[in-house]
């Protein structure tokens, strides 16, 4: 896991990994009686990660994506999202203006949402690209005026402004971008015991009422 | 704010973890540097050769991409598994070594061909005139030069996140997440920095005051 992508996956106050992924993870591993290591591991090289073998599978809001699925085997989903294009509350310019500014548009470097800023540029919008460590500075970039718009993923963005309404406050969403999107735990590929017996337990956890008191517990 | 002070001493805790990087990045790279600046002055022309190009690779790359050239690939290539802080202390310790290597070499000729030729006719032999003459002065003189690897080193290690390893920047990192505060962990983090490169330069120069040979060398 990356312990930096609340309220999926981050660090409590004595460093132990908390979070939806990491109860979620805590609770399979429950079931099958599994001793489990939620283990830190920077997200630029955590697919390589799981197939090197240093980690078994990542559980740390990935998502299902058809450059990674060619690299790891991704289980059911179990959560979906969409992406946004977020600018300030006092912005009255349209998505396709806000995108042809020239201006700075910020994203978190190496996410799905950096991903959306290439394919938007690729089809000829005018803007440049800030990428940041997280969706943290890119939303704070706008709000310092070094970017004009923000594009984060709903997963990040709504548990952040149920925790921030001050933040929330000085934003509103201008459009979404693409269509929704899910995240899975992947494992390394050819290893089917694991793989099946997350889906199973994700499919009996999903059912119970657990799923959404974990929901609830942390605001997703 | 006291939710952010309740994280302070996990980013505290990553003290340790650096030390232990520097320490033995540091003890490493002693070792490879003494014996690559006595093959650099001493060495055959087939010797020298070979620490010429160790000295130029290891001093060209990138950190970050020895890190993941040695982790993903060396290490696996010849059969080793080393887990990433030993995998960190390691190439920490091999790029050290490029550098202390020049540095000792630089105190090696400064003390001229005087001290080894005056050895040599009382009758020790090459190597002995090396080891009780020649290394205990160079050493002496080449402790500003090592005080600076210490204090290169210690910012080297917050590198070594790339793999995981919850030193210092890791750790302060996942706590800018779990806090949403970005400025104060960064601020708290490089008061550590400081202090560590400060306390540590002290010690070398306490021991250079100790031990420099009078009359050759001024002051750190």
């Amino acid at each position: 896991m990356d312990a930096a992508y609340p309220p999926f996956t981050e660090i409590d106050p004595t460093g132990k990994a908390v979070g939806f992924d990491v109860d979620v993870v805590d609770w399979i591993a429950k079931k099958y009686s599994w001793q489990v290591e939620h283990k830190p591991w920077e997200w630029a090289a955590i697919i390589t990660a799981v197939q090197a073998g240093d980690l078994d599978f990542v559980a740390s809001g990935m998502t299902h994506t058809a450059a990674r699925a060619e690299k790891v085997w991704f289980g059911l989903p179990y959560y979906s999202y969409i992406h946004q294009l977020l600018v300030p509350a006092t912005e009255t310019r349209t998505k396709d203006a806000v995108l042809n500014s020239g201006g700075y548009i910020a994203v978190q470097l190496g996410a799905t949402s950096d991903e959306w800023a290439g394919k938007l540029l690729q089809k000829g919008y005018n803007f440049k690209k800030l990428g940041l460590d997280s969706y943290e500075l890119a939303f704070k970039a706008v709000l310092d005026g070094r970017a004009v718009g923000v594009i984060s993923d709903s997963a990040f963005t709504g548990p952040y402004f149920k925790k921030q309404p001050d933040v929330a406050a000085k934003f509103r969403v201008v459009s979404t971008i693409g269509g929704d999107v899910n995240y899975a735990y992947p494992t390394r590929p050819g290893d089917y015991g694991l793989r099946n017996a997350i889906n199973h337990a994700l499919e009996e956890i999903m059912a119970s009422t657990d799923w959404q008191d974990l929901k609830d517990k942390w605001s997703i | 704010m006291a939710a952010l002070a309740e994280f302070l001493p996990y980013i505290l805790s990553g003290v340790t973890w650096t030390l232990g990087l520097v320490a033995g990045g540091l003890a490493i790279g002693f070792v490879i540097g003494i014996l690559m600046a006595i093959g650099q002055v001493y060495g055959s022309e087939e010797i020298k050769g070979f620490i010429h190009a160790y000295v130029w690779f290891f001093r060209s790359l990138p950190l970050l991409v020895l890190l993941f050239l040695f982790y993903w690939g060396v290490f696996p290539a010849t059969g080793f598994k080393l887990d990433p802080l030993a995998c960190s202390i390691v190439v920490l310790g091999l790029r050290s070594g490029a550098y202390q290597s020049q540095i000792f070499r630089g105190a090696i000729l400064s003390l001229g061909d005087a001290q080894l030729l005056a050895a040599r006719a009382l009758g020790m032999n090459r190597l002995r005139a090396i080891l009780h003459i020649v290394l205990p002065q160079a050493l002496r003189i080449s402790m500003p030069g090592w005080s600076n690897e210490y204090a290169i080193m210690i910012k080297d290690s917050a590198i070594t996140f790339a793999l995981g390893v919850l030193e210092i920047l890791t750790r302060t990192r996942y706590v800018v997440m779990a806090t949403h505060e970005p400025l104060i962990p960064y601020f708290f983090a490089g008061g550590l920095f400081i202090v560590m490169t400060y306390a540590g330069s002290k010690i070398v120069n306490v021991v250079y005051e100790r031990t420099k040979i009078p009359g050759l060398v001024g002051r750190l």
